[in-house]
């Protein structure tokens, strides 16, 4: 079977008042290839991806429909199995790498443990292994990176670093949300390189954007939901060439996208002055 | 961290001014004469003369401001004089009392830690259980119970239902069990809720599901990320609560027959003894600025980022 990720009927619901937020989304992710999921803000996406790895509380969603890594259902899973998946066959590349790391623990701590998360080593290895992980993103002074702290580093930085930690258990699937939105242009560039880089070497990636120039750039297929539903689908071709629904045909004009962004951005903005 | 204990000791020094001005000041508004309190001690009943010669013996004749700079000059070479009560230096008094206070609020914080970290973990790693729900109800009950009323019933309970502990016999670790848990209910439930709600709150943060989403273990995440993000405002309020139970154990020890501090300063005001009032509101006003400096270096040490943050803040 060439599907590495197959998503099936996929419907996320708020458990306290039964809101449906995600509904009946399906898709299939192909060794090398690269899905983009593209959409408005509050449209579901981050759910979406954050339901894959089963990271939802129970407590507060509720999540049906099949869910399926290499042909295993991952809904069905035990926790212990997910565990083994989550970082390590299937990695996650997240929205804001400023929140994204213990403010109280330093890089290479939270290296470390990545890297042991999945791997019988000692730590020493793991820590070394952590230096060349860095190394490899082109990071400087990666020795005194280590031994940094989150606050210290910038957003392009971190989101390196958390690309390094993505691929650093060589997984088949990383699911890429938004990695580009909290970065300034060099960064963002520098990055979705490295998302191409990962996609040739035979990844399977999932990529949530707002971006359609990102998803042009990087991606094969893509879908666009709008309020929780899949509302449109096909190759990256054929949606930028015929749109067939007038809702991405707005989106292309980039009036909402662009209206989107400047919000995020302002928010960046209010996160990092905390 | 240099200037932070720099900065510490300006605000000590300035602190204890303030308090000290204020205990004195407090003491001479107050319609009682201390002379008269004292002369009523010694004699059935003091001819006015008798009274003005004692106000002269004690100093108390002197303008405030002058009684101060007095009392100040003698605290720098150590002297915090008589106690008009008890005739004995106003220092080794407390060198006397203190160490029962502080055992018997040392034991109640022992309490308080012990089921602060596990109850506060259990209820937000599950918030909505049975469990969580009853540690809820349990903890509005114990902060809203009068520590007087507990006390009590802890006393008849185990003194006349269940006699286990020594109560009277003063000076033993049995004999402080029962007041250290009657000053512990109260504090524990405060704790306990502080460290749930900053346990749950940190729980939601997103470096614990990109931790989670790394395939750590949630173990790990919890004892290792999350407690130690969670634990500054418990070790602030741990370290304030020294000071406070110190000053409010005055009930307790009362009720249990403590020799200690809070009763000491409670019998002196009642006895208008100034200068161990002064005195005893000098060291409670120390203790209140060591465990304060003493949290803000703990918590320097679990969160290295917010100091440096606050140097930088600060000059
Ligand atoms: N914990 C939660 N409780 C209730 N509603 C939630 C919760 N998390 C998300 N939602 C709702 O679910 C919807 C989808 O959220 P999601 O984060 O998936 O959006 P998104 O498409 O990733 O948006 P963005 O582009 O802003 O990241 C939003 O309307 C949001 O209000
Ligand atoms: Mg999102």
């Amino acid at each position: 079977m060439s599907e590495l990720l197959q998503v099936e009927s996929l419907c996320i619901g708020l458990k306290q008042t039964g809101k449906p937020i995600v509904k009946q989304v399906s898709f299939a992710l192909r060794k090398g290839a690269a899905l983009a999921v593209v959409g408005e803000s509050g449209s579901g996406k981050t759910l979406t991806c954050k339901a894959i790895l089963r990271l939802l509380h129970d407590r507060t969603f509720t999540v049906s429909g099949s869910i399926r890594y290499r042909g295993q259902e991952l809904l069905a899973a035990s926790e212990r199995d997910m565990r083994a998946l989550r970082g390590n066959r299937i990695a996650m590349i997240v929205q804001h790498p400023m929140m994204a790391f213990d403010p109280t623990a330093t890089i290479g701590t939270q290296i470390t443990e990545t890297i042991m998360a999945h791997r019988r080593i000692s730590k020493r290895d793991a820590y070394s292994s952590g230096v060349r992980a860095l190394e490899r993103m082109n990071l400087p002074r990666c020795e005194q990176l280590m031994n940094s702290y989150p606050s210290e580093l910038s957003g392009g930085m971190l989101q390196r670093i958390v690309i390094a930690l993505a691929i650093i258990h060589e997984p088949d699937v990383i699911i890429a949300d938004e990695p580009t939105t909290a970065l300034d242009v060099r960064n963002q560039s520098m990055v979705l390189q490295e998302l191409k880089q990962l996609k040739q070497s035979g990844i399977g990636l999932l990529l949530v954007t707002h971006d359609f120039g990102v998803a042009a750039g990087l991606a094969d297929e893509m879908l666009v939901m709008r309020e929780g539903e899949v509302i449109e689908r096909g190759t990256v071709h054929d949606v930028f060439a015929a749109p067939r629904e007038a809702y991405t045909k707005e989106l292309l004009e980039a009036r909402i996208l662009m209206r989107k962004e400047d919000r995020h951005d302002r928010d960046e903005g209010c996160i990092q002055t905390v | 961290m240099v200037s932070m204990i720099r900065r510490r000791l300006t605000g000590l020094a300035v602190v204890l001014f303030g308090v000290t001005l204020l205990s004195f000041l407090l003491a001479s508004i107050s319609p009682v004469d201390p002379a008269e309190a004292y002369a009523l001690r010694v004699t059935q009943q003091p001819t006015p003369e008798q009274i003005a010669a004692i106000r002269v013996e004690l100093g108390l004749h002197l303008p405030l401001h002058q009684q101060y700079f007095r009392w100040v000059g003698n605290l720098l070479q150590g002297d915090l004089g008589i106690s008009y009560l008890t005739k004995k230096p106003v220092l080794s008094d407390i060198a006397e009392k203190l160490p029962v206070t502080l055992q018997l609020v040392g034991l109640a914080l022992v309490w308080v830690a012990l089921v602060t970290v596990p109850i506060g973990i259990l209820t937000a790693l599950k918030p909505g259980t049975l469990f969580d729900q009853a540690v809820r109800w349990a903890t509005i009950l114990g902060i809203s119970l009068p520590s007087f009323w507990l006390g009590f019933l802890l006393l008849l309970l185990f003194t006349l239902i269940l006699p286990v502990f020594q109560v009277v016999n003063a000076g033993t670790l049995g004999s402080l069990i029962l007041p250290s848990l009657t000053l512990a209910v109260p504090a524990a439930s405060a704790f306990i809720r502080l460290f749930r709600a900053t346990l749950l709150s940190n729980l939601n943060k997103d470096y614990v599901v990109y931790a989670r989403a790394r395939g750590i273990r949630q173990s790990r995440i919890v004892w290792v990320h999350v407690v130690k993000n969670s634990l500054p405002p418990l070790i602030t309020l741990f370290c304030q609560y020294v000071g406070l139970l110190v000053t409010g154990s005055a009930v307790v020890e009362s009720l249990f027959s403590l020799p200690g501090i809070g009763m000491h300063l409670v019998n002196a005001s009642m006895a208008r003894d100034l200068p161990t009032v002064n005195g005893c509101v000098l060291v409670i006003a120390l203790i209140f600025v060591l465990t304060r400096t003493a949290a803000e270096l703990i918590n320097a040490r679990l969160n290295p980022k917010l100091t440096d943050k606050e140097e930088r803040l600060y000059g």
